[in-house]
């Protein structure tokens, strides 16, 4: 029997409440030690990737959540039955304790920001001016005219980073303060300024969305996407070079579709 | 405390169009079917080309930047750096590659390009 995988809970206890996964299968826990794997079974074939599989999976996960601490899994990792699980929490079991005991009580929120990137741009480069004298012989040969190019357009590029950081270090005092850790990513696009993820304590979440509100009527030629409380997806630490819960090639090639879908507070790391 | 989960935000439509922008456009596997393989090898290989040349490219202005290369080193790397700008431009028409598609996300340092 294949058994599909939601999550690994602080409780070895049976999940009260019937809650219902994938495939509409009932979802239960395997004890190990003082952990749980939250499972359901798996008759058929891998589930397709649909929307109502995805959300299948997370509302599971966030069902969890209410209750316990969770290390939410991957979409789609399925195990050949019961025994190859409790084989990876034997190997595993310190590192998902350590996780649950880091992330208890915490949750994860996830703000994006876009800002009008094109246009700053735009303006620094009209504005832009010097900076290439270093290169010297303005009119040179072709070879020193490219280098002079290039290195305005560094200058430039320079510049924006520069004030692309100070915006989001000035955003990101805010949120820091409410914050256990976060993972920030800077211009993933030239207009996605600011990409980040949380880790909040459960009772500091009025604190941050406060911290939100506070940044969100600052500038209003900023675009501003607040989502949570997630599982904590970002902020699972596991050992890189033998990871426990290989997951399928349909997973693999969808992952990007989840994450999508979860609208992306959580980007993966 | 809040009880439900949320995702606010008055712009839908534009963050679906830069977190699409930001994805990976390097594939997860290489294409390797009868019909495409010199091109999906030919991404992977001018993707690497492409980071190189592009750190090459970055560690000079830096130097220009810092006043550290002479009249004749700047010549020197600018016709360095234009012969390999120019050699990339050839093999991406050859591969019918684009710029966008040499994309490499390099993690906490953000995209190549």
């Amino acid at each position: 029997m294949k058994i599909y995988v939601y999550g690994i809970i602080d409780s070895n206890k049976q999940v009260n409440e019937p809650v219902y996964g994938l495939e509409k299968a009932r979802v239960y826990n395997i004890p190990f030690r003082d952990v749980g794997v939250v499972a359901s079974d798996l008759a058929g074939p891998m589930p397709d990737v649909t929307e109502d599989s995805i959300l299948a999976h997370e509302d599971v996960v966030e069902s969890l959540m209410e209750n316990f601490t969770v290390l939410p899994v991957k979409f789609l990792t399925v195990f050949d039955g019961k025994e190859n699980i409790l084989s990876v929490m034997e190997n595993y079991y310190s590192d998902f304790k350590d996780n649950l005991n880091r992330l208890r009580n915490k949750v994860e929120f996830g703000i994006k920001v876009i800002w009008p990137g094109d246009k700053i741009k735009e303006h620094l480069i009209k504005t832009h001016k010097g900076g290439a004298q270093k290169v010297t012989a303005s009119d040179g040969s072709p070879k020193k005219r490219f280098m002079k190019e290039k290195f305005e357009k560094y200058k430039i590029d320079k510049k924006f980073r520069e004030k692309a950081s100070k915006c989001i270090n000035a955003m990101d005092v805010f949120f820091s303060k409410f914050a256990a850790q976060k993972k920030l990513e800077k211009l993933k696009t030239e207009n996605l300024l600011l990409s980040a993820v949380y880790l909040v304590e459960r009772d500091k979440q009025s604190d941050f969305r406060e911290a939100f509100e506070h940044i969100r009527t600052a500038r209003d030629d900023f675009r501003y996407l607040f989502s949570g409380p997630w599982p904590p997806y970002n902020f699972v630490i596991l050992p890189r070079k033998s990871h426990p819960f290989k997951i399928s090639e349909q997973a693999a090639m969808f992952d990007k579709v989840f994450h999508e879908r979860n609208l992306v507070g959580a980007d993966k790391t | 405390m809040i009880v439900n989960r949320v995702v606010e935000t008055d712009f839908p439509e534009e963050f679906i169009e830069e977190i699409e922008k930001s994805q990976d456009s390097l594939p997860r596997k290489i294409d390797a079917n009868p019909g495409n393989v010199e091109k999906g090898l030919a991404k992977l290989v001018l993707t690497l080309i492409e980071l190189i040349r592009k750190l090459l490219e970055k560690q000079a202005m830096r130097r220009v930047e810092a006043g550290s290369l002479s009249e004749e080193e700047i010549e020197r790397v600018g016709e360095t750096l234009m012969k390999l700008e120019n050699k990339m431009k050839e093999l991406k028409e050859i591969f019918g590659l684009k710029d966008e598609e040499l994309n490499l996300n390099l993690g906490p340092l953000g995209d190549l390009l």
